[in-house]
């Protein structure tokens, strides 16, 4: 199995270096022959790869220790589920895995434009070809994950207790590596674009919908990561503004800047050169998450165990930076356009605004986790800047996103009648100010708290209301039933998505402010038979039962949840004991309403389950946060749904050309 | 390359070195490592009964002797690692008037007097009711050893199990004769 | 009797119009903000919440992702137990803090003191915030300045029905939407 997997890393090596090759003959001499090459390799390399990808996966089901990998991370007693997630529960395999993607998106790419070719495309692949040999050289250099061990051990050591507790960790890296590598497609268009000759705008065009796919992808593997840091880490909260946390959220602030200020340029043909900077910034932000993660820079729940990848990360990082935006600085006068924007009170202005919030709240995201490296290095103080720093900084960004979020779908493009623009707000505006005034009346002390209620009401509603208006119009014109007005919204899908995950947006707000603001919680030891209150439930420890399992032993805790008298029934906090952890792993046990959350967590058990101490919170509103996030996800693949029909190549722009060169 | 683009890719350039250095940078460091700001510092006084209840320790009583202070508990798969080097350590300068003093962190009476029967431990261990000593000393994983002069003043502290070097080294360090407390950053007085 | 109908007829006018409706719906969001600000955190926080106030500011040694407050680790149940043994005994909680900084050093703390180097976090996005609204405003007036003149609506000769107008409107927007 390991020679497999060896001989498979090394042909995708040479594939991949021979794709490059082609791609970039092709390019500098214009022969459709090469480029039609270095599009079929993309074929052959994804085979490779997850020929590659295979023979681990048959390794770790076959329990094949002579394999060092899988004798660090599996283990006879690990379930079969847990086995395969192995693949990726560790530096070396998840590499395997992040080649895997890799390749399947230049195959999906080689996929998609085997009949229309864009001038683009010969730069792209070579981009796309090169991020993939630097991959490819880790994974068959200081990673190895088919090195093998001199005797294999009769068992392996079993995954990291962590990362077997629950069956999330199945999804939550795949959909993040789905975002992650998906941004070198919009990264490699964008830099085909400037090094060819021609007018650089259709790469936007061509991969809107792809870096729509890749941001759904990223929502996604974000809100995972937040349901998996809730539901198993077990401390309350879902978001603890760990450095490899913000490392995945950049990325994301960056595309979703992107999404707006791209239709700006498809309109307007502005912001061409700001438009390049955000494609190279966002891949360039991903590959510093990758750098955080695995080079062994910080120390978090995240980080792999060390290896010495993290020069070649860094060193990659750096390529990444000094030729996208090397390439964007030279190139960059040959492209500006004249802007042009008709009155302040319109889409494109509310565009500007909502790309200045967006690149703030990067630019503060990134600031915090740099910081103290950075101050480290320069006068070897050692500071932390943590969760208060980011709440504070980021919550008054976040408001005035919500405002435009709400207000800018509501303005019409080059501007409008004021009057248009005062009709339309009349309802969510009405929405908030009720909202805050009953709020004011017995609700939250936080005015920020009441702030971000009313702004997602607002946003919320603003964005219902231009959804139901563009069914109720279609309505009216006569096409009738309810039928019709799916149709609707599934025609102009671009923004009907766009305006759903606005709504996603808020009620997401929602739920993070609720849990945020008005959370309690309260520690308890209790002893067998006692109960005690926290928030209107009466809790009773009732007893403990152990369960023995083949890979842990678990210690279930069963306490009775009552509220008014009524016996709402049990939740079973657990505690597992691994055999290769020093100190047990807790399973909170969550019990979700649609207005508030009871999580009870298992701290410790002592006098053999006569006595356990718990830690109960009360989350109001947490699954409004699941639920906004599935609706923004929902919202942005129904706004890149592909029509029957392909739009015609973008060969006749509605927009200027590019500038004079004077 | 036009002359207009000049100032852009120079601004790149620069900006790329400086993203450079600052990843060599955090490259650099052990990421785990948490600087002690006791070093050098008066070490925080304690008075604390030993397991068998039989005696007080206090830190104030042992001024002008060189003292070791090592936390550890029985659950720590690492403390017993370094018991051998402790106890070689401790027969080698028990009579040089240097006293080792174990610290039981978070642990529970008597799996510790089980552990400290099982393995024959010769020098006082001390119970540490609510942490209050190990928060002062700033332990945040054990083991952890902290040496401390006959000034009274943290020298050393090392953060992972001790060898039997180490701990020859910082002691005979601190003794009469040895070249004084290490207040430099030499080997040991880093946190590592 | 003419003057007082009058009056009244022209402040129904006024009412009736869309941007009357809209500052009194704002005057009641901001005045309900205004209330919220102006009660305050109610009542003195009781010394449990005085203990998660200065915990929530700790970073805990063993699991470094967390607070102190949010940590489970036994050693931050007892650091909780350190701090609530200080709010009980009156020190003021920039002493408590001091005293973790003394032994576990500055990286204790989730923010960097605001002295020297730990302002930096605060000043650079303010002023880069302030940056890019200026930039912002000075591309908007550089661009508004190219556009054809009179764009800001229908001249108001055309005076089509409210209905009609907003069904026209509707439909351009879709149109508008559609296109690629």
């Amino acid at each position: 199995m390991d020679r497999l997997g060896r001989y498979a890393l090394l042909l995708s090596l040479a594939l991949a270096a021979w794709g490059l090759l082609a791609a970039v003959a092709g390019l500098r001499r214009r022969r459709p022959l090469a480029v039609e090459s270095a599009r079929t390799t993309a074929y052959g390399l994804l085979a490779a790869v997850a020929t590659a990808n295979g023979a681990m996966l048959v390794a770790l089901l076959s329990d094949d220790f002579a394999l060092r990998y899988v004798a660090q991370n599996s283990s006879r007693a690990t379930p079969a589920f847990f086995k395969v997630l192995a693949l990726w529960s560790a530096d070396d395999g998840s590499l395997l895995l992040w080649n895997l993607v890799l390749a399947g998106y230049l195959a999906a790419v080689a996929f998609r434009f085997r009949r229309y070719r864009p001038e683009t495309l010969p730069g792209a692949l070579a981009v796309m070809y090169g991020v993939a040999i630097f991959y490819l050289l880790l994974v068959s250099g200081p990673s190895e994950p088919f090195a093998t061990l001199a005797a294999a051990p009769p068992d392996g050591r079993g995954p990291t207790p962590l990362l077997q507790n629950h069956p999330l960790m199945a999804v939550h890296p795949p959909f993040l590596y789905l975002g992650f590598v998906g941004l070198t497609v919009p990264f490699a268009f964008a830099l085909a674009g400037l090094a060819g000759d021609g007018p650089s705008d259709r790469w936007a065009a061509l991969t809107r919908r792809w870096t729509l796919a890749v941001w759904c992808f990223l929502t996604v593997g974000l809100l995972l990561g937040a349901l998996w840091s809730y539901a198993v880490l077990g401390w309350g909260g879902y978001w603890a503004w760990d450095p490899v946390e913000n490392a995945a959220l950049l990325p994301w602030l960056m595309a979703t800047a992107f999404l707006h200020s791209v239709m700006l340029q498809e309109r307007r043909g502005m912001l061409r050169v700001w438009n390049l900077g955000l494609a190279v910034g966002a891949f360039a932000l991903a590959t510093f998450g990758t750098f955080l993660t695995r080079g062994n820079v910080l120390l978090s729940v995240h980080t792999f165990a060390t290896s010495a990848v993290g020069p070649m990360y860094l060193g990659f990082l750096l390529l990444v930076l000094a030729g996208g935006f090397g390439l964007i600085a030279a190139r960059a006068w040959r492209l500006r356009a004249p802007g042009r924007i008709d009155a302040v009170l319109s889409r494109e202005a509310s565009f500007l605004g909502n790309n200045l919030l967006l690149l703030t709240l990067t630019f503060v995201v990134l600031l915090g986790t740099v910081f103290p490296l950075a101050v480290e290095a320069v006068s070897g103080r050692q500071v932390t800047v943590g969760g208060p720093y980011f709440r504070v900084t980021t919550v008054p960004l976040l408001l005035l996103l919500l405002l435009l979020a709400g207000a800018g779908p509501l303005l019409p493009w080059r501007g409008g009648s004021a009057e248009r623009l005062l009709r339309r707000l009349r309802l969510p505006l009405g929405a908030g100010a009720v909202l805050v005034a009953a709020l004011a009346l017995r609700g939250p002390r936080n005015p920020a708290a009441v702030a971000a209620f009313g702004l997602a009401a607002f946003a919320g509603v603003a964005n219902l209301a231009e959804i139901g208006a563009g069914v109720r119009a279609a309505a009216r014109t006569g096409r009738g039933g309810p039928t019709a007005a799916l149709g609707t919204l599934l025609r102009s899908r671009r923004r009907h998505g766009g305006l759903l995950v606005h709504v996603g947006l808020a009620l997401a707000a929602v739920g993070i402010t609720a849990s945020s603001t008005l959370a309690h919680h309260a520690d308890m030891t209790l002893s067998r038979g006692a109960g005690a209150t926290f928030a209107g439930y009466t809790l009773t420890y009732e007893g403990m039962r152990t369960l023995r399992q083949p890979q842990r032993t678990v210690l279930v805790t069963d306490v009775g949840v009552a509220s008014d008298g009524h016996d709402l029934g049990r939740m079973t906090p657990s505690l597992n004991l691994y055999p290769a952890a020093s100190e047990p792993i807790g399973t909170p046990a969550i019990r979700s309403g649609p207005l508030r959350d009871l999580y009870v967590s298992v701290v410790g058990v002592e006098q053999a389950g006569e006595q356990a101490s718990f830690r109960v919170f009360l989350n109001p509103g947490v699954i409004w946060l699941w639920v906004g996030g599935a609706v923004m996800a929902l919202g942005g693949l129904l706004a890149g749904w592909p029509s029957r029909r392909r739009p015609a190549p973008p060969a006749r722009r509605r927009e200027p050309a590019v500038a004079d060169r004077a | 390359m036009s002359g207009r683009a000049l100032l852009p890719v120079a601004a790149v350039v620069v900006a790329v070195a400086l993203a450079a250095w600052l990843g060599l940078a955090g490259l650099g460091r052990d990421p785990g490592a948490i600087r002690s700001p006791l070093l050098d510092r008066p070490a925080p006084d304690f008075a604390l009964r030993t397991l068998g209840a039989d005696r007080m320790v206090r830190l104030a009583d042992l001024r002008g002797q060189v003292v070791v202070l090592n936390f550890w508990a029985s659950w720590c798969a690492e403390c017993r690692v370094e018991h051998p080097a402790l106890d070689a350590a401790w027969g080698r300068f028990r009579d040089a008037g240097v006293v080792l003093v174990g610290v039981d962190f978070q642990d529970d009476h008597p799996s510790a007097l089980a552990y400290l029967s099982e393995r024959g431990t010769g020098w006082p261990v001390v119970a540490d009711p609510g942490s209050r000593t190990a928060l002062a000393y700033g332990v945040y994983g054990i083991p952890e050893t902290f040496f401390i002069g006959p000034d009274g003043r943290i020298a050393a502290r090392q953060v992972g199990p001790v060898t039997y070097d180490q701990l020859v080294r910082e002691i005979t360090r601190l003794l009469p004769g040895g070249r004084g407390p290490a207040g430099a950053p030499a080997a040991g007085s880093r946190s590592a | 009797m003419t003057g007082l109908t009058a009056a009244s007829r022209t402040a129904r006018a006024w009412l009736r119009r869309p941007a009357a409706g809209l500052a009194a719906l704002l005057l009641l969001a901001l005045s309900g903000l205004a209330v919220v600000t102006a009660r305050g955190p109610g009542a003195a926080a009781t010394p449990a919440e005085q203990v998660h106030a200065i915990a929530t500011g700790l970073r805990c040694p063993v699991c470094r992702d967390l607070s102190v407050a949010d940590s489970p680790a036994p050693l931050a149940r007892e650091m909780r137990d350190r701090i609530a043994e200080g709010v009980a005994a009156g020190k003021p909680p920039e002493t408590i803090r001091r005293e973790f900084v003394a032994a576990y050093g500055e990286s204790v703390l989730l923010v960097p003191p605001r002295r020297g180097a730990g302002l930096v976090p605060w000043v650079a996005p303010a002023l880069l915030l302030a940056g890019g609204l200026v930039a912002a405003v000075l591309a908007l007036r550089r661009w508004r300045g190219r556009a054809p003149a009179a764009s800001a609506g229908p001249p108001p000769s055309a005076r089509t029905s409210g209905a009609d107008r907003r069904l026209l409107e509707r439909a351009l927007a879709r149109i508008d939407e559609e296109a690629p």
